[in-house]
């Protein structure tokens, strides 16, 4: 009798166990979902995957030599529905020297009576050729307000990585295009409630 | 099938007596921890769940029958929107699309199969007593009915346009956030977070029932390949559903925090959602599908006569296709806008599923060559399945290739796709396992007559249904539209009439049901004779309450 | 009735077989696609230049769905017909006789080996032989399809050439924008036209059918997109609130309109023509209400359309092309276009 329940009690014991094993799969797969958010920004950040472009400081930019071949950039706006803004390249397209810093202005003006903050998001295409565009410069890394009817030109310093000519998946790219999207991020001097802990 | 069912007959009388110490009806239904009580009442919850979820595609194919809006208004009045309002109408059909889809995912198919037969048979097919964890098996059924609860409440909440949550199962961020204010989305959520809770319990208990409770010889490989499918598919429910949870726990907050995981106003990415839902979602199709594989492959057995065909790469198919179900995600996001690599991987990647399951489709049919077959009601449905299945496995080769996706995906096609393998495969499984297993559930002969009569009208109605839907697809029309241009008028009608067709089935179901009570003669231990070889034909039909007190031994036998 | 439209699908497939085979054997990406039809008819009507712009009547059945059809859209890109031809060619027969073999095996197993006429079951539960031809043969036929399939990917991502046009669409609930941002960066308001019958979707927009040029009810829009027909164009799609997603049967074409960025591909349409589509992607209780619209027209009309809006200007892709690409070698300067106009010209400037 003792035995049997000493068995028993075994069972339990071996039963708690592989339970605990399961159990700490489905915390560590868990844990995994919610690590996949800055995975993810970082998996785009270091293979340009999503249209991810590369920022750079000066120092690097500096390093950089002109390969003497041309290309052809796009720049291309939008807001978001709610965002009150208007935002337009002020050049459609621009022919840069690859390897050579370029800027290109932006320009933004408020539409409505109140101040207005926003932030822009933005990616490149085609896709393979993000992760050879470098800013150096861009009125994306932080967040403008513009108050009521005020209007802007905003500058964005970039090059394109001569190491470009090399990547085969891009020898048919003929044009890129910079895209940015203006996002509302609070409206008047308070900022709303939700959206103020961005991620960047 | 590694033991025969004679060597157990003797054994099993020993508990064929009736003071089996049965609870009171409260304690035994509501405190259960009996794991035959429990898969009862999972297969009963099941069946209303189907029920409910078979009227929304009810109300959906009676909307699609003409072009037009025709009875959406009345039923978005019937949950408190105001008639006049054409866009709380038309949020109705997302809100009847996004409840059939949960309805029929999480509390219909998962339920029944993993929850019902898996709990019901996976301990005795083992030669356990009961499941590991008893309490917690019981507290995986509660959970599961507090979420259907929960999504059921979200239809009689703002969900933006209209009342309820009409974001579609998937539950795409930014519909799912700033697309729709108002509760019901977050009930919503809620119910998958408890739906998938109830599952995660399920799935540590299974894994523990089958690593540790085995009789002695019940080897690994010995075992029946019903306990194989179930344990592919709760490794499936651990790894996938975390990562769902985690998922819609970002929505949440996103939703109701102010947090930004996928809006891209903070630098979040709407695409990234995609990417963790499909992680779980493509594994959820399997975790759907896999016990459906392995009642058939104990059907198929059973009334050939013969031990399964190449049993260990039967088993081992189902573990390649859970490990391969991982890394195939993203042939459901071809259109979002992937590199060419990506989309390039992910076709070459999901084409190589179709390996394991061709294994699986040509070893039933194996099985059954060489066999003496008896055309019984569950063998019916299995070779229904058989077939079905497949119709249904060619058309993801299809959807598989990234390039071709580009005119299929969203449209009618990938509807009529994902409808032959869990409509028609799945549910006929279902069925399959209902007709193989009810007698011995509840001691009671169901109709051969009724049950054959029943397959036939199935099979030509969800035929009727599903089949045109193709033609549909490729002539472009997408899917989750409430209207449409009239050159789709034809298709439509023609499925509307199937899915009457399909309806009248299931009365002819719920007919044998009633029958089989009613007057159904008494099922024997074995009703099925010799080809049943598996543990629970040794034991009374129904079972004792409490199994296998002294556990069964299995032999060595020369084959599997 | 059904079996003809089905006869047709399969006849036109077989047409597009001969130029689709020929590009699977070149599998590298040598400029399969050429370019043979789409400028000649372009350049026969200059004349209608200069006045404004009738929209085109649609041909019954040509760009939408056909009455109780059963294949794929005829398709008038390419690239639709390569992928017709992949469909309709190797993928369609492939799983029909998966099916058939799997329903025959399944009824000579049924005749063969039930209890009657087989009383005694055998008890074989192996055969390697057989396991691993039925494992290698799935194998050889997948990669079979592999091999085409991967090929047409690669040509739908081949990056648009240098100076092509670019047209932006932007996605709402719940209706579309497009933007022209190489012509002067005016913009399109795309509604669906309200049906004869039932509840007014969008308010003061008119009733289908009011127009001469109207196409079938659900599909047809008041300000449809319009494109030159014969060059790839460089389509540029985002959205303002929720995802959408832009989708042409006739045209192979399907994007995401993702907000907060753009997804880009290549749109080429051999032969003018109006090709609709719709919203493939849930965007909320108008979802089923925001088709798409597409009109090709030759370049000298589709210019004069560009002209009719104001601050409008001509854009010259051909002069501006240079020739680092390959992608259609026929195509390069067809005859050159009308009024050149720098197209990097800063335009927008003055709006400071």
């Amino acid at each position: 009798m003792a035995q049997a329940s000493n068995a028993a009690e075994r069972a339990k014991q071996s039963n708690r166990k592989v339970a605990l094993v399961a159990l700490s799969l489905a915390l560590g797969m868990l844990g995994l979902g919610y690590a996949s958010v800055p995975l993810y920004r970082i998996f785009c950040q270091v293979t340009g995957y999503g249209g991810t472009t590369k920022r750079v400081d000066a120092a690097q930019a500096a390093s950089v030599v002109d390969s003497g071949r041309m290309m052809s950039v796009r720049f291309d706006a939008n807001t978001a529905r709610d965002m009150p803004w208007e935002f337009k390249p002020l050049q459609v397209k621009d022919s840069v020297s690859i390897g050579v810093r370029d800027m290109a202005l932006f320009w933004a003006k408020n539409d409505s009576d109140k101040p207005i903050t926003g932030t822009a998001s933005f990616n490149v295409e085609p896709e393979q050729a993000a992760k050879y565009f470098n800013k150096i410069q861009c009125f994306c890394f932080t967040e403008q307000t513009l108050q009521p009817g005020e209007e802007v030109r905003m500058p964005v310093l970039y090059y394109i990585d001569p190491a470009i000519l090399d990547d085969p998946d891009n020898k048919d790219v003929a044009e890129i295009t910079l895209s940015y999207t203006f996002h509302l991020t609070s409206v008047g001097d308070a900022k709303t409630l939700d959206q103020n802990n961005t991620g960047g | 099938m590694a033991t025969t069912a004679e060597q157990f007959q003797g054994h099993a009388e020993d508990h064929g007596h009736d003071h089996d110490h049965k609870p009171a009806f409260f304690a035994r239904w509501f405190m259960s921890t009996n794991h035959k009580d429990i898969g009862t009442m999972y297969l009963i919850f099941a069946i209303l769940a189907g029920v409910i979820g078979g009227a929304v595609s009810g109300i959906m194919r009676a909307e699609l029958m003409e072009p037009g809006i025709q009875y959406l208004g009345f039923f978005s009045k019937l949950v408190g929107d105001d008639p006049s309002n054409f866009n709380a109408t038309l949020h109705m059909w997302n809100v009847l699309i996004t409840a059939h889809g949960l309805i029929m995912v999480f509390f219909m198919v998962m339920p029944a199969i993993i929850g019902g037969f898996g709990n019901w048979f996976v301990p005795i097919m083992i030669g356990a007593p009961d499941m590991a964890f008893p309490r917690m098996n019981n507290i995986s059924f509660w959970l599961t009915v507090a979420g259907f609860c929960s999504l059921m409440l979200s239809a009689f909440v703002p969900g933006g346009t209209g009342m309820g949550a009409g974001t579609g199962w998937t539950v795409y961020a930014p519909l799912s956030t700033t697309g729709s204010p108002g509760p019901a989305v977050d009930f919503g959520i809620f119910a998958l977070h408890l739906a998938g809770a109830g599952s995660i319990m399920g799935a540590i208990n299974f894994i523990t029932t089958i690593f540790n409770m085995r009789a002695p010889g019940m080897t690994m490989h010995k075992m029946p390949l019903f306990v194989w499918s179930v344990l592919v598919t709760a490794f499936l429910l651990l790894l996938s559903l975390p990562v769902l949870a985690a998922a819609i726990t970002m929505l949440l907050t996103d939703r109701n925090f102010g947090t930004t995981f996928f809006d891209p106003a903070g630098g979040g990415d709407p695409v990234l959602y995609q990417h963790l839902f499909w992680f779980f979602g493509h594994p959820e199709v399997y975790i759907m599908i896999l016990p459906g594989f392995g009642i058939i492959s104990q059907i198929i057995s059973t009334f050939s006569k013969k031990p399964v065909f190449g049993y260990l790469g039967m088993a081992y198919a189902m573990v390649a296709i859970g490990v391969v179900g991982f890394i195939v995600w993203a042939h459901h996001m071809y259109s979002t806008g992937l590199s060419v690599n990506t989309k390039m991987y992910f076709t070459a990647a999901t084409m190589v599923i179709a390996v394991p399951t061709g294994i699986k489709i040509f070893s039933w049919i194996a099985t059954m060559w060489g066999g003496s077959i008896e055309f019984k009601s569950p063998m019916i449905w299995a070779i229904g399945f058989i077939f079905l299945f497949t119709v249904g496995g060619v058309t993801g080769v299809v959807l598989a290739n990234g390039g071709v996706d580009d005119v299929m995906h969203d449209t009618y096609y990938v509807v009529a796709h994902f409808h032959y393998v869990l409509s028609l495969g799945a549910v006929t499984a279902l069925f399959a396992g209902f007709y193989y297993w009810f007698p011995k559930m509840s001691g009671k002969m169901h109709s051969e007559l009724l049950a054959h009569v029943h397959f036939w009208v199935f099979f030509v109605g969800v035929n009727m249904i599903f089949f045109p839907m193709h033609f549909l697809g490729l002539q472009g029309m997408p899917r989750r539209y409430p209207d449409y241009a009239e050159a789709y008028a034809y298709w439509n009608h023609f499925a509307t009439v199937g899915y009457m067709i399909m309806a009248a089935s299931l009365g002819i179901w719920f007919l044998n049901i009633i029958y089989a009570f009613v007057a159904g003669r008494k099922a024997e231990d074995n009703y099925w004779g010799e080809g049943a070889t598996t543990l629970e034909w040794t034991l009374t039909s129904p079972p004792p309450y409490h199994q296998f007190e002294t556990l069964p031994v299995i032999e060595e036998t020369a084959h599997h | 009735m059904k079996s003809g439209t089905y006869a047709s699908t399969v006849s036109q497939s077989a047409r597009a077989l001969g130029l689709s085979l020929a590009s699977v054997i070149a599998v590298a990406a040598t400029p399969a696609f050429a370019q043979d039809t789409a400028s000649a008819p372009a350049a026969a009507e200059t004349a209608a230049a200069a006045g404004g712009y009738t929209p085109m009547t649609p041909t019954p059945g040509v760009g939408m769905p056909v009455a109780e059809g059963i294949g794929l859209q005829q398709q008038y890109s390419k690239i639709g017909e390569y992928g017709a031809w992949i469909h309709n060619g190797v993928l369609m027969p492939i799983i029909t006789l998966i099916c058939i073999l799997v329903l025959l095996l399944l009824i000579v197993v049924a005749v063969r080996y039930n209890r009657r006429s087989n009383p005694v079951a055998s008890k074989t539960s192996h055969n390697t032989l057989i396991e691993v031809i039925w494992t290698l043969v799935p194998v050889l036929i997948l990669i079979g399809i592999a091999v085409p399939s991967i090929d047409l990917i690669a040509k739908q991502y081949k990056p648009a050439p240098k100076g092509a046009l670019t047209i932006k669409v932007t996605g709402n609930q719940w209706f579309w924008t497009y933007g022209y941002p190489d012509n002067g960066d005016f913009e399109v308001v795309s509604n669906m036209l309200n049906p004869v019958t039932g509840p007014t979707i969008n308010n003061g927009i008119r009733k289908v059918g009011s127009e001469p040029w109207d196409g079938p009810s659900h599909l047809e829009v008041d300000n449809r997109m319009v494109v030159p027909a014969g060059e790839p164009i460089r389509l540029q799609i985002t959205a303002s609130d929720v995802i959408h997603s832009f989708a042409v049967p006739s045209l192979w074409f399907k994007l995401d309109a993702v907000p907060g960025r753009i997804n880009e591909k290549v749109l080429l349409i051999e032969k003018p023509g109006v090709y609709y589509g719709q919203c493939s992607e849930l965007c909320g209780a108008k979802h089923g209400y925001m088709p798409i619209a597409v009109e090709a027209l030759p370049r000298d009309k589709y210019d004069a359309w560009v002209m009719t809006h104001p601050g409008a200007k001509i854009d010259n892709p051909n002069a501006a092309a240079g020739s680092e690409t390959d992608y259609l070698p026929g195509e390069e300067p067809a005859g050159a276009a009308p009024a050149a106009d720098a197209s990097a010209a800063p335009a927008a400037a003055e709006a400071e």
